[in-house]
């Protein structure tokens, strides 16, 4: 399982909208956080979120048994560790 | 009544060295238009050599001060190389990103403000370098006449008591990563998923409790 989290501040809320529109993502909540998980990679477009460089690239609170494969401009890829 | 914990209130001064008091002054006084607001003349004394020196202050908004320290005859140590600042060079395979790593970011507080001192900065010998939009703040930088990077930014929303939550969770993670074998970004979000777990959840209800609280002494 791919499992990341994300901060709920303002600048943040695009994020787990655009994964969740990949059907295996779920998306839940713990205290703040957004659990953003899925049996298969999670890939999230940055330009779909709208986030400017500075909150993309500070946007991964945490990772439970995942790796980032990809964090660039074009997009972010969480995958089984 | 027992006084807080933490019982600080903010920079009295923050002192630097200069070898161009002439600049200093026409930059933060006659540019930023920041109020000369204290200064020491002191002749040389000690056991150890030191030098006459002229310690002086602006005021940098809230009575918190600038400082800088002019020492009559003293010249410039040698330095590593040709980059860096009034207190310290460095040779050019040393990255900018770590030399401007040590800044003083002066708040104002809006678009407004920092608006204007932005055009103050652009109308002087010492133009604004780099306007940027970071997560939660604007920022404008320049280097004054000693290199030192002064940055002036302003919030763009107020800081939410769950960023609080966050930071003392990235800070724990760093204690922990940093603290063991080769630290890195993917060990501390490691870490720090783990910390989340543990206590995100009992942060909430903490905070909807005191929220609830708050809620019943309202009159």
């Amino acid at each position: 399982m791919s499992t990341l989290f994300v901060l709920d501040v303002p600048e943040n809320v695009t994020i787990p909208q655009v994964a969740a529109q990949d059907p295996a993502v779920a998306v839940d909540r713990i205290g703040p956080y957004f659990r953003i998980a899925s049996p298969t990679a999670i890939v999230i477009d940055r330009r779909a979120t709208g986030c400017r460089h500075a909150v993309w690239y500070s946007a991964i609170a945490g990772l439970i048994d995942s790796r980032v494969t990809q964090h660039d401009k074009d997009a972010l890829r969480v995958e089984d560790r | 009544m027992s006084k807080p914990e933490h019982r600080v209130k903010g920079v009295d001064h923050a002192a630097f060295p200069t070898f161009d008091p002439v600049g200093t002054v026409r930059f933060y006084r006659d540019v930023l238009k920041f109020p000369v607001v204290h200064s020491i003349c002191a002749a040389g004394w000690g056991p150890e050599r030191h030098p006459d020196f002229i310690h002086f202050f602006f005021d940098i908004g809230n009575g918190d001060r600038i400082a800088f320290f002019y020492y009559f005859g003293f010249q410039p140590p040698g330095g590593a190389g040709g980059t860096g600042d009034a207190y310290a060079t460095f040779t050019d395979d040393v990255p900018q990103f770590f030399i401007n790593s040590r800044h003083l970011a002066i708040h104002v507080d809006d678009e407004q403000d920092l608006l204007e001192y932005r055009r103050r900065l652009d109308e002087s010998h010492w133009p604004v370098e780099m306007q940027v939009m970071h997560e939660t703040i604007e920022s404008v930088y320049t280097h004054d006449p000693n290199g030192y990077l002064v940055e002036i930014t302003r919030s763009l929303r107020p800081v939410t008591p769950q960023e609080d939550l966050d930071a003392a969770l990235t800070v724990e993670a760093l204690v922990d990563v940093a603290s063991g074998p080769e630290p890195s970004m993917d060990k501390l979000l490691a870490r720090k998923a783990e910390l989340i777990v543990q206590r995100a959840t009992g942060w909430e209800q903490e905070q909807e409790r005191a929220g609830g609280a708050k809620e019943m002494t309202r009159p």
